[in-house]
């Protein structure tokens, strides 16, 4: 008998997403902005059952959803964001018509993400996967008449469908030499694929399905660009929810299906790590649009993650998936306080070009005080200063690596952390000791409480670190089986 | 009995053909295109293999990958769609408002 309570969350949001897609018919655009409360609630709803459900290990479906300490955590990363995304739309959205599309297909992808995060059989994995990435396309080309809107979904999609084809194509393999799609399954026979030289070509795809979508470069090139042109509030949920959907899904198939390949695929992350960080770091230095410069940033910040990969200790997955929460509140709240800056600036100029040009933040203390003082707390965080979330992910992961002697791997990530306050120090200068150019401006009320509660997930964290710390851990131990 | 080989080497052909057109094609119809073949190419290792391993759960996984390879092009094209209405070409080379 399966119990559906425990498929709960993603139940409540299914039945939410549906019934905003069914009202959007009946409303007209003025009452359409009651959608983004019910939205929010059912986001709500979905965390609380989830946060529930905490203690729960248990398999459904003969055993093709997993409902354990990983998928929990993660869900609750992707709901948090989603949460944080769906307060601030509430005013990205007010009198657009599309509005109930906007919020169904925001949900829509939520429950792509859990599922994949659930996800203890290929075939599920490969469908939330495609549910979350075909929700996102299209949302990333929400606003249809602006070019780079357009433009960043049209490259988002290709790459994405592309990163699909690549991951399916190696999942084809993995299925033909252990003759099974569950994930259990293949980590007792995956002897055979790692005896045949298939077994090599099919983690190769993999990692080139899964780097696609983890923005690791060499296979980033698509993440600056769609961060750059999605609306803003999207950017937050691309780099922070959609993400690590790809690592969530790295985490099974590479650390429990394919364990057994490990010499393989370790030294090929090792490298990826590397010249991951360093890239998105270097090339973050020349930016001047503060939107592209946070997508350079959040590929660094992938670098980062994909160490536990490389290093694969307890600990360092710990650290890499208390890294995965941290990120995903430091970049949410960075992403919209660029988005209520482009507000400013959009309110003292209808016409404004360039509206995430750095210039915009001259001044921003003198501006909007809450959003400067936010906003210099998500980047120290990201940069990985304490007292924030980012320090303490930060320490977990690169102490875990030199414990491991793996040194020169941990030397060349301080550096890049380093090297990354530069750039993040620069915004603090624009926005404390420039002029301002304009006067005070209030930040309208949904935007303020997302940056808020994004604000407080950073210093709880940062502040109160062990609870969140034995929570990795208990995750974590989910792939050391 | 087809030899599996002869059907794995077709694939990987078909997923060539696919790779190289993402690569050199410029018409974002013909990128559709060759996502299509690629996507394909992994249907056709995926039944292959399910019927030389005697398991039935590959063609299940092609059932899914067909429906949601239909899905992907009807996003693609609705993509395409609003461009050409933009700019009366869907030639991804002209789309570069976006670069460093």
């Amino acid at each position: 008998m399966t119990n559906y309570m425990l498929l709960a969350p993603e139940l409540v949001l299914t039945l939410v997403a549906l019934a905003i897609m069914l009202a959007g018919l009946f409303f007209g655009t003025k009452h359409k902005n009651i959608l983004g409360y019910v939205a929010g609630m059912g986001l709500f709803a979905a965390l609380s059952l989830t946060i529930g459900g905490l203690a729960v290990n248990e398999t459904l479906f003969y055993g093709t959803i997993t409902i354990d300490a990983l998928s929990q955590f993660f869900k609750i990363v992707f709901i948090s964001v989603s949460l944080l995304v769906t307060i601030a739309s509430i005013k990205y959205t007010e009198g657009n018509k599309n509005t109930d599309e906007f919020f169904t297909l925001l949900l829509f992808s939520t429950i792509g993400m859990m599922v994949v995060a659930s996800a203890n059989d290929l075939i599920v994995l490969f469908v939330g996967f495609e549910l979350a990435s075909l929700s996102t396309y299209a949302l990333a080309g929400f606003e249809k008449k602006n070019p780079k809107s357009m433009e960043a979904a049209l490259k988002y999609f290709i790459i994405g469908s592309l990163s699909s084809a690549l991951m399916l194509f190696g999942i084809s393999f993995v299925y033909g030499m252990t003759g099974t799609t569950s994930i259990p399954g293949i980590a007792e026979n995956a002897g055979a694929l790692a005896a045949s030289p298939i077994g090599l070509i099919a983690v190769v795809m993999l990692i080139a399905g899964f780097g696609f979508k983890m923005a690791l470069v060499p296979f980033h090139m698509w993440a600056p660009d769609t961060y750059q042109g999605a609306p803003t509030v999207i950017s937050a949920l691309l780099a922070a929810g959609s993400k690590k959907m790809g690592f969530v899904a790295a985490f099974r198939i590479f650390m429990v299906a394919l364990a057994v390949l490990s010499p393989n695929w370790q030294t090929a992350f090792a490298i990826l790590a590397v010249i991951t960080m360093t890239l998105g770091n270097v090339v973050a230095i020349s930016q001047t649009s503060v939107k592209r410069m946070l997508a350079y940033s959040s590929v660094a910040q992938a670098g980062y993650i994909a160490i536990a990969f490389a290093v694969m200790t307890p600990m360092a997955l710990a650290g890499g998936i208390l890294y995965t929460l941290s990120h995903a509140f430091m970049k949410t709240g960075a992403f919209l306080v660029v988005a209520v800056v482009g507000y400013m600036v959009v309110s003292d100029n209808k016409n404004a070009k360039d509206i995430d040009h750095l210039d915009n933040f001259k001044g921003l203390a003198k501006r909007m005080p809450l959003t400067a003082f936010a906003m210099m707390v998500f980047v120290f965080a990201l940069s990985g200063i304490p007292p924030t979330a980012g320090y303490v992910s930060k320490f977990i992961l690169f102490s875990s690596t030199i414990e491991s002697g793996l040194v020169w791997l941990a030397v060349i990530a301080i550096l890049n952390s380093a090297l990354s306050l530069y750039y993040y120090a620069r915004i603090v200068k624009y926005m404390y000791f420039l002029p301002a150019i304009g006067g005070k401006v209030s930040e309208p009320r949904p935007y303020a409480v997302a940056i808020i509660l994004a604000l407080a997930g950073v210093l709880i964290i940062g502040i109160w670190p062990e609870p969140f710390v034995y929570w990795a851990m208990e995750a974590a131990k989910v792939l050391m089986v | 009995m087809i030899p599996l080989t002869y059907y794995l080497i077709l694939s990987t052909i078909v997923f060539t053909i696919g790779l190289y057109g993402i690569m050199t094609q410029r018409n974002g119809v013909r990128l559709l295109m060759s996502v299509e073949l690629m996507l394909n190419a992994a249907n056709i290792n995926l039944v292959a293999f399910s019927s030389y391993n005697d398991d039935m759960s590959g063609q299940v996984f092609v059932l899914f990958s067909i429906a949601l390879a239909a899905a992907e092009a009807v996003i693609g094209f609705a993509i395409l769609l609003s461009i050409y209405r933009m700019r009366d070409m869907i030639d991804v080379d002209n789309i570069n408002l976006l670069r460093w």
